[in-house]
């Protein structure tokens, strides 16, 4: 992604502008889509009162949660299937087996052994980041350059530390890739468990929202959600 | 490495499966054995009760798909070709790509109804974003010198686009339309989660309703499947039509 600059911002201003003009018109009925202002009043009254806070932190727990069991697992796992022949022998081929099932598909499935709370869902989020955090940490510790290790062999460096100290930083841009796509899985998988069954948390507030008509309030969260999304994956880019 | 000695990992957790939910310690309508998931599968298929759900998915899946590969290829050649198309278009592409799109299905489902359009056109929207993306990144890396040697001799704007600067995008294209392929299945499967309307995704949530877990394994399976071949048939056809492809840095 290339630098944030305000520039880019002129073509989604100049949509907005032309939504709302849209609306004010009349050329848009407020049942097809509600004018862009009420649902930036939408959207201000529901920072203000705490509402959107609260479902962000459950839905965020959620995701986090998952997420960091994922970057744990998967990290570790990486390493030791590059690192360790057997390791990649018994885990490779079970990998390619999860690998084409749609993950939000296993919601209703974890949802009969965990119960329709927290913990399907954070399973679920787990298993779904799990994937591109072993492959790209896999693969960037696969391409580490063998002089480093070999030098650092050379100085008797333990096993351990040759991990710690060289594997890890030098396969550090493959793994934080990786943790990108991870995050963009992480939002999507959470709002369908959302989406599916819940009582909190930003997926449910689409859905209950929508499903009462309240297009403005909807379409607050929406956008809310694209913003949070948007500064996740820019921060990570800026990050990295 | 022989494929028999792959498959030792996966017949290995299999079998602990079946072990598990044969030993007594868990309910076996809970956590089935693997077993019983096969006899399940072939099942569904013998009394034919998969086949309305598989084609519904499909034929979602495919329409969505094929309607963005239309509207994504000429919008991404054209972002990748004209300035004011891509001032425009791609900070809109990049500031809607990590929206997760199936949190519009409320919205959708107000515009388009609850059926299959409602679907469709979310798919579409959604498929659309890797097919711009890709088309766009494939017409951004044409070298000039082909555009200059067709511009040279006369080519239209028009020509230019659909005879050099499609050709030489292709095989981002198709990358494109791998991992959008994937996207299709998943957004159908998962908007029929949520909103009915029958297909796999609705097969699925049902059997979870009433408990019955072997068929949702099932599906499941089903749905994987799906997908999967999918993505093998788009990358067979990428690799029978890209043989000529020339390749560049």
């Amino acid at each position: 992604m290339k630098a944030f600059s305000i520039a880019k911002l002129v073509p989604l201003a100049l949509l907005l502008a032309a939504w709302q003009a849209a609306s004010i018109s009349g050329l848009l009925p407020k049942a097809v889509l509600p004018p862009f202002s009420d649902v930036a009043a939408s959207l201000t009254a529901m920072l203000g009162s705490g509402e959107l806070i609260s479902h962000t932190v459950a839905s965020f727990g959620r995701a986090g949660a998952g997420f960091a069991i994922a970057l744990i697992v998967g990290v570790a796992l990486g390493l030791l299937m590059a690192r360790r022949a057997v390791v990649q022998r018994a885990v490779e081929p079970i990998l390619l087996l999860i690998y084409p099932v749609p993950k939000p598909a296993i919601i209703p499935l974890f949802m009969v052994w965990l119960g329709i709370g927290d913990a399907s869902k954070i399973a679920v989020i787990a298993l779904a980041c799990l994937l591109p955090v072993v492959i790209a940490t896999f693969n960037g510790t696969r391409s580490v350059d063998q002089m480093l290790i070999w030098s650092a062999q050379a100085r008797g460096t333990s096993e351990r530390r040759i991990l710690w100290r060289v594997v890890l930083p030098a396969a550090l841009p493959q793994i934080a890739a990786g943790v990108r796509t991870a995050i963009a899985i992480a939002i999507i998988v959470l709002v369908s468990s959302e989406f599916i069954s819940s009582e909190t948390g930003l997926g449910y507030l689409i859905f209950s929202y929508g499903g009462a008509g309240a297009d403005d309030a909807m379409l607050a969260v929406v956008i809310y959600l694209a913003i949070l999304g948007f500064l996740l994956m820019s921060w990570h880019a800026f990050a990295h | 490495m022989p494929l028999l000695t792959r498959l030792i990992p996966i017949v290995v957790v299999l079998g602990a499966w079946e072990l598990v939910a044969r030993a007594g310690v868990v309910n076996p309508n809970v956590f089935p054995p693997v077993s019983e998931i096969a006899v399940r599968w072939v099942q569904v298929f013998a009394d034919g009760r998969i086949w309305a759900p598989l084609w519904g998915t499909l034929w979602r899946a495919l329409a969505g798909l094929a309607a963005a590969i239309v509207v994504g290829i000429p919008l991404g050649l054209l972002m990748g070709r004209a300035r004011w198309a891509e001032w425009f278009f791609e900070p809109l592409f990049s500031f809607g790509f990590p929206l997760p799109k199936i949190a519009l299905i409320p919205l959708y489902v107000s515009w388009f109804g609850v059926f299959s359009l409602s679907k469709v056109m979310l798919i579409f929207t959604d498929c659309l974003f890797p097919m711009v993306l890709f088309s766009y990144h494939g017409a951004r890396g044409v070298s000039p010198i082909y555009l200059w040697s067709a511009q040279a001799r006369g080519t239209g704007p028009v020509r230019m686009l659909w005879r050099v600067v499609l050709p030489l995008s292709l095989a981002s294209i198709y990358d494109g339309i791998q991992v959008a392929v994937v996207v299709a299945v998943l957004v159908a499967v998962v908007s029929e989660m949520v909103s009915g309307g029958g297909g796999l995704g609705e097969l699925m949530i049902r059997a979870y309703r009433y408990g019955d877990v072997r068929t949702a394994f099932a599906t499941l399976v089903t749905i994987s499947l799906i997908g999967f071949i999918l993505f093998k048939l788009a990358q067979w056809v990428r690799g029978s039509l890209l043989h000529w492809h020339v390749a560049e840095a």
